[in-house]
């Protein structure tokens, strides 16, 4: 083996920090200079047209029959000695670093990667598995049911990918999941010469630099899109790699050039776990890195412009769109509020405009956001709840004195404006990396959205053992009482037969209900609300247990992903898990990831549905028809009610709808900003 | 009053730049309806952006030393409310800095710089393949000879030169009007614009069209600005030359704007009047130059009045039109306006965004907006169905291109407005409901509602029976009797003339006979023997005699039968008339027929209609279009004959039938006819002048109501018909 230079391999579990610093802001600096396109009118048609191409060329077909032809290699990998199977690991590694792999090469390498998955996590790839991975090393999204191990299905992909790619980010859910799939992927990606390290809230700056030097990183969008932004506040104006290492140098090793260098060594891989939420949910809010304006005395105006709208009355002076979150003034309230403003003695007042706004916005702070649902008074400051997690969100403030109107309204001391520093959208940001894959239970919904925006095919991989769930009809009432009521029964029913059921709600508010309704019915249950740590997978793992009368787990949706529900004989032999639904949530996506948690693997199952007028969905989206079925009929539940199912039905297609247009206004805006404005 | 925003989400993006205009920028101040605006103005690339007074000062404030958000608290603190938003900055420094104008930072934005050249190259591109109508070819820049021309004329450019050249004009229309009948002489003009003619007026049109922009040219130059762009534009396949003198946007005068607009009309019309000059010289001696100058005269006026001086497209009339009335940017903010109308009223959109108008302009911006939008329908129409007529596979290509761009496009681009716009957002039920209403209304009314079905087909009038009344002799009429259109009788005087030679002569003659018939007799009574000779004389002069009376006879004018009487013998009262010249024509009244010659695609509903059982007809005369004459009978159909009833339907003989001038004497049609014989019923009572054989007469019949759909589909397979396959 003369004349072919080995490239070194750092060697299993040694700290890859090497990175210097002139390396990771040229490749900051080239992943900036890279500007995705936005393809709009007639082009988008041709960008489908080229993913439905893209996809016929790498169906699931064709993958699962190269599957076939990997596991073909299986004999001759499986009786590698150890020493053996590094130095194989090593040369594919080598034809993937250089770049020129051809599929022989890529089938060994799968086979290769199966073997090191067997051998170090003891659990053997299975052949839907191996297509998803090959998939995901091809570029594709691929669907792999809830259940069918899709972090196996990543880990094998990953080291593929890294090796190719340079540097890969595997996008997890949240914080819990990217720490434990970093430390449990571990040995399979050192035995591939990679390391890896997960971004979490908690780690330090100095820290994150370390972290993102490794070849495999772990993290959440949130997290790694934050800490490329604050990358793009710091290198500001620079253009070039090459202008970026003459700043460095001409800083030297002075104190500030830790503060001027970037963190992230550019974008070069991706690959998302939970791709529709990731791609498409989150799509919806770019994300924001804002700080609080230093001069600022506007607390008292916000004071006052709460005190004035009081003062107005709703219907005659203004209008309220809850769906929207805002208020509208009417000619009435307008003359009101002259003789209003002429009272006070601010400058600001005699503003008309934008006094205006000011009583716009603390009406729409008074009507449209409610405290427990939208926000929390935590030590006298306004704490911002997430609506999807129902999780205290600490950190976060509304935008545009929102944030101080709400303040005001609780009289709360007014906290200052907070003003933004750089925003960007999740799909600008997905779209800025080089190479792009995800996997996700419910792509193929997404799928329109995922092709155009992304332009990155979805392939659905069958399961690995047939589906067995039974879907049981949806039940719908009249009012909320009557179905907390009703599934308070159904979970009865369901636990008397000694069956595990998992009941999943939208908001920690909603599982406090049930909570309460069980307890006084006295069966013994468990309680999640997202906390994503340890104690909260642990406990969501048990949630199949049949033994000893059926666990009984209320959690929010979000509760636990990504944590498999292991069901025991018991539960096996009793029916499997039941999953029931309290609501339906503002995405069909949403509602199969959450059904899907009952029967994985082949295991039986059941879930239903429970819907009724007054949820928050039918409220918003389809107050007209619910009212007209409430006059129609007096019955409590309307569960074969032809029109009630059209109401939750379409109340859910309107909010889709609405997230769509929403999210193509993101990306509008994103467009125009790239078109007009300079810098970026 | 549409919203304003104080706060925009993309405000991070702008705040911490430094902009400044770019160096080589220029500021103008324009007055429009009393309101200020400042144009700024890149000569090197010509972009050219309108600014608000506020927006002016937001943009001098920028110095590259402020930051934008330093700059627009500034603007907060001097103007309050009146200050731009964010939303409003951050969309004017886009538009700024899209258009080349704004310096954003330091390093270049080569990439983005190049992007937009690219895609300005791109839109013009697309602008080039939608006005196919008038397709542009750049040729070169001709600003060096503009530049080195201008001080020659410049002497001429000014009030005295424009004075001067009212005075050349109207002397020109004066001298003209004195040899009115010569200039409006219609064979002339025919002559002046049949296809033998064609290339002189291509060549006349070119020049004409080349004085025409070198006017635009020049007085651009002489005011300041620029002539970047010379070329062809090929307007509906016909080539015209222009100029591009987007600069004079900049001017600050409106008048100098006005004057730039107007020059190429008052330079074209000058050679016009130059060219009625030498027509005039030339009048007598006629030849070439003559004719020549009679089409440079026609083109270089019609032409400039027709087509320049309309402000319905966008012409040197428009920006005239636009300028005189201080609203730049007519077309499209009456388009907008028209847009937003729909828009607040049709669908209740409460967050349209009006464009900005002035106060007072609102009505006529709509009178405008609809009447150029009506114009380019009849444009369209109009252009589509002659380039058809001429080449008709060129014209359909033409026609489904254009009607794809005009037509199709926004209609489409309205559907997907509808389908998808978040502005609509709770009103796109509203909205569907309201268009689909519409859209079924209009569907009903043209597709469902049976309206009136007329079918016209040029006639001419036929007689079995109609005579000539001439003069029976030499003299003056001295006494009419009939007057057209009366009915006479047999035999009835219509006319009576006097000769009074005649009569003397009648007198000297029978003189002479009574004087030989005495003398015959008292020979006869002598028994002197008869000389052959007096025999022989004597018969001589009774001829004579018998001639005379004749004539002296004829002097009085008959109706030779019954009818009517055609054409007007009063106008000879007082003349002298010849013998045998007409006086006028009697027509037999029971006999008068309409014979109309029709294409047979447009007859063949005739084929399956019968007369009175399913459909009417009438009869208008050209000389009387007022009143229409019922027609009583069909008397006789015949199809697939060339032959025409009349040579005056032929187009040689002023008529709208296509005929082969080659083919024998009379003119045969390219195409086969369908002739139909028809009795009408002309009422004597009402007309004026009887009908008169040969006359060219027009015939509408009216079918059964029938929706306007059919019908239009029914003339479009007429029109389509029998062509397709060439």
């Amino acid at each position: 083996m003369t004349g072919t230079p080995s490239i070194p391999a750092p060697a299993p579990g040694q700290a890859v920090s090497e990175l210097t610093r002139y390396e990771v802001m040229f490749q900051a600096l080239r992943a900036r200079q890279r500007k995705p396109v936005h393809y709009t009118g007639l082009d988008t048609f041709a960008v489908k047209a080229r993913a439905r191409v893209d996809r016929m060329r790498t169906t699931r077909n064709h993958l699962l029959a190269e599957a076939k032809r990997v596991d073909a290699l299986r004999s001759s990998v499986a009786n590698l000695t150890e020493a053996q199977l590094d130095e194989a690991v090593r040369t594919a590694r080598e034809a993937f670093v250089r770049g020129r792999v051809d599929p022989d090469q890529l089938r060994h390498a799968m086979a290769l990667m199966r073997e090191v998955a067997r051998r170090e996590t003891t659990q053997e790839p299975y052949l839907v598995q191996v297509a998803g991975a090959l998939g995901l090393y091809h570029g594709r999204v691929v669907e792999m049911a809830t259940g069918e191990g899709k972090t196996l299905t990543g880990s094998i992909a990953a080291p593929l990918i890294a090796w190719r790619r340079k540097r890969l980010h595997v996008l997890t859910v949240n914080d819990y999941l990217a720490d434990r799939d970093a430390t449990s992927r571990k040995p399979i990606y050192a035995r591939c010469g990679l390391t890896v390290g997960a971004i979490t809230q908690e780690l330090s700056p100095q820290d994150r630099a370390g972290v993102y030097a490794r070849h495999i990183v772990y993290g959440t969008p949130k997290q790694i899109t934050a800490d490329w932004l604050r990358d793009q506040l710091r290198i500001g104006k620079l253009k070039t790699p090459w202008s970026g290492r003459q700043a460095l140098a001409r800083m030297g090793n002075r104190p500030e050039a830790a503060q001027f260098a970037p963190l992230v060594p550019g974008l070069h891989a991706a690959l998302v776990d939970e791709a529709d939420a990731v791609l498409i949910d989150e799509g919806v809010v770019p994300l924001i890195i804002a700080q609080a304006r230093k001069e600022d005395e506007m607390g008292p105006v916000y004071l006052t412009a709460a005190r004035i709208a009081n003062r107005l009355d709703e219907g005659p002076d203004y209008t309220v769109e809850h769906v929207r979150r805002r208020a509208e003034l009417k000619r009435r309230g307008r003359e009101r509020l002259k003789d209003l403003f002429a009272e006070e003695e601010a400058a600001i007042w005699k503003a008309p405009r934008r006094a205006e706004e000011l009583i716009k916005q603390a009406l729409a702070a008074r009507h449209c956001y409610l405290r427990g649902h939208h926000y929390q008074i935590v030590d006298g400051r306004v704490v911002i709840v997430d609506e999807y997690t129902g999780r205290y969100l600490a950190d976060r403030s509304w935008e545009h004195g929102l944030h101080q109107a709400v303040e005001a309204k609780e009289n709360v001391e007014v906290t200052a404006d907070r003003e933004t520093l750089a925003r960007v959208s999740f799909q600008r940001f997905f779209r800025s990396y080089r190479f792009l894959a995800g996997m996700s239970g419910t792509a193929i919904d997404a799928r329109g959205e995922i092709e155009t925006v992304y332009s990155r095919p979805v392939v659905v991989m069958p399961t690995n053992m047939p589906l067995i769930r039974e879907q049981m009809p949806t039940r719908i009432f009249r009012s909320s009482s009557a179905k907390f009521a009703a599934i308070v029964d159904s979970v009865v029913a369901q636990h008397a037969q000694g069956r595990p059921v998992l009941v999943g709600t939208r908001s920690i508010e909603v599982s406090e209900r049930i909570s309460e309704r069980l307890e006084a019915r006295g069966l013994a249950h468990q309680v999640l609300n997202a906390n994503f740590d340890a104690t909260e997978a642990e406990l969501i793992s048990q949630a199949g247990r049949g033994a000893g009368g059926g666990a009984i787990t209320v959690a929010t949706n979000m509760a636990g992903r990504g944590t498999d529900i292991l069901l025991d004989d018991a539960a096996r032999e009793a029916g499997g898990l039941h999953v029931i639904l309290t609501e339906l949530h503002a995405s069909k996506r949403i509602d199969r990831q959450f059904i899907g948690r009952a029967g994985r693997q082949g295991d039986p199952g059941s879930a239903q549905i429970f819907a009724s007028l007054e949820d928050e969905l039918v409220v918003h989206n389809a107050p007209q028809l619910a009212a007209f079925i409430r006059r129609r009929t007096a019955r409590e539940e309307l569960t074969g009610d032809k029109l009630a199912r059209l109401a939750v039905r379409r109340s859910q297609r309107k909010a889709e709808h609405r997230d769509r247009v929403n999210r193509g206004h993101v990306l509008r805006q994103d467009d125009w900003i790239e078109k007009h404005l300079p810098g970026g | 009053m549409s919203e304003r925003p104080t706060f925009s989400p993309m405000w991070s993006r702008v705040r911490a730049m430094k902009p400044r205009l770019r160096s080589h920028t220029q500021i103008t101040r324009q007055h429009y309806r009393g309101r200020r605006w400042h144009v700024v103005h890149d000569p090197a690339s010509n972009q050219f952006y309108r600014l608000t007074p506020m927006a002016y000062e937001f943009v001098c404030l920028l110095d590259g030393k402020r930051t934008v958000e330093e700059t627009w608290h500034l603007c907060l603190e001097t103007h309050g409310d009146s200050a731009p938003t964010q939303v409003e900055t951050v969309e004017l420094i886009g538009q700024l800095y899209n258009a080349n104008l704004l310096k954003a930072d330091d390093t270049p934005e080569t990439d983005q710089l190049l992007r937009r050249g690219r895609e300005r190259v791109k839109k013009k591109a697309i602008g080039q393949a939608m006005g196919i109508m008038y397709f542009r070819i750049r040729l070169f820049n001709p600003d060096s000879i503009f530049t080195a021309v201008e001080p020659i004329v410049r002497p001429l450019l000014n009030r005295w030169g424009f004075i001067a050249w009212c005075v050349l004009l109207f002397s020109a229309l004066l001298a003209l009007a004195s040899e009115a009948g010569a200039l409006f002489d219609s064979t002339r003009f025919q002559g002046a614009i049949a296809p033998a003619n064609w290339p002189w007026l291509m060549v006349v049109f070119i020049i004409s069209k080349i004085i025409h922009e070198s006017g635009h040219g020049l007085v651009c130059k002489r005011f300041g600005g620029q002539v970047p762009e010379l070329g062809i534009m090929m307007l509906v396949m016909f080539p015209a030359p222009f100029v591009d003198a987007s600069s004079t946007w900049a001017f600050a005068s409106k008048w100098q704007r006005m004057a730039v607009g107007a020059a190429g009309m008052i330079f074209e019309l000058a050679a016009a009047s130059i060219a009625g000059f030498v027509w005039l010289a030339t009048l007598d001696t006629g030849g070439v130059v003559n004719q020549f100058a009679y089409s440079a005269m026609l083109t270089a006026s019609i032409s400039t009045i027709l087509f320049n001086a309309n402000p319905l497209m966008r012409f040197d009339g428009y920006y005239i039109l636009s300028d005189l009335l201080e609203a730049p940017n007519l077309m499209q903010r009456a388009q907008n306006l028209i847009k937003y109308q729909f828009q607040r009223h049709m669908y209740r959109v409460k967050n349209a965004k009006p464009p900005t108008i002035q106060p007072g302009e609102k009505p006529w911006l709509i009178a405008y907006g609809w009447a150029a939008m009506v114009y380019r329908v009849f444009l369209f129409f109009s252009i589509t169905l002659f380039v058809m007529g001429q080449m008709f596979g060129l014209g359909l290509v033409l026609a489904i291109w254009t009607a794809a761009v005009w037509f199709v496009m926004p209609l489409g681009k309205w559907t997907h407005w509808l389908a998808t716009s978040p502005q609509l957002a709770d009103k796109r039920p509203r909205a569907v409901l309201t268009s689909v209403a519409a859209v079924a209304l209009g569907g009903i009314l043209v597709g469902a509602i049976p309206l009136p079905d007329h079918r016209r087909a040029s006639a001419v009038i036929e007689s079995e029976q109609f005579t000539g009344v001439f003069a029976g002799a030499d003299g003056f009429v001295v006494d009419v009797l009939a007057g057209p259109g009366e009915f006479v009788t047999e035999g009835q005087p219509i006319a009576v003339a006097e000769n009074p030679e005649l009569l003397a002569q009648l007198e000297q003659t029978s003189g002479q006979f009574r004087e030989l018939e005495a003398r015959f007799k008292s020979a006869m009574a002598q028994g002197v023997p008869i000389a052959d000779l007096m025999t022989e004389r004597r018969a001589v002069l009774l001829d004579h005699l018998r001639f005379l009376e004749e004539r002296v006879a004829g002097l009085t004018m008959r109706a030779p039968h019954d009818g009517y009487v055609a054409d007007d013998p009063r106008k000879l009262a007082g003349e002298y008339i010849k013998h045998g010249q007409p006086v006028c024509t009697v027509v037999a009244s029971d006999d008068i027929r309409v014979v109309a010659s029709m294409d047979q695609r447009q007859a063949d509903w005739l084929q399956t209609m019968s007369f009175q059982d399913d459909f009417s007809a009438e009869v208008r005369r050209y000389t009387q279009p007022g009143e229409a004459f019922g027609v009583i009978e069909f008397v006789r159909r015949d199809a697939g004959d060339r032959a025409l009833p009349h040579p005056a339907l032929a187009d040689v003989g002023g008529g709208q039938v296509q005929t082969d001038r080659q083919q024998g004497r009379s003119p045969q049609a390219t195409r086969p006819r369908f002739l139909v014989e028809m009795e009408a019923n002309f009422d004597t009572a009402t007309t004026s002048m009887p009908p008169m054989p040969g006359e060219r007469v027009a015939v509408r019949f009216s079918l059964p109501p029938r929706p306007l759909l059919g019908q239009w589909v029914d003339r479009l397979r007429q029109l389509v018909q029998g062509r397709i396959d060439i």
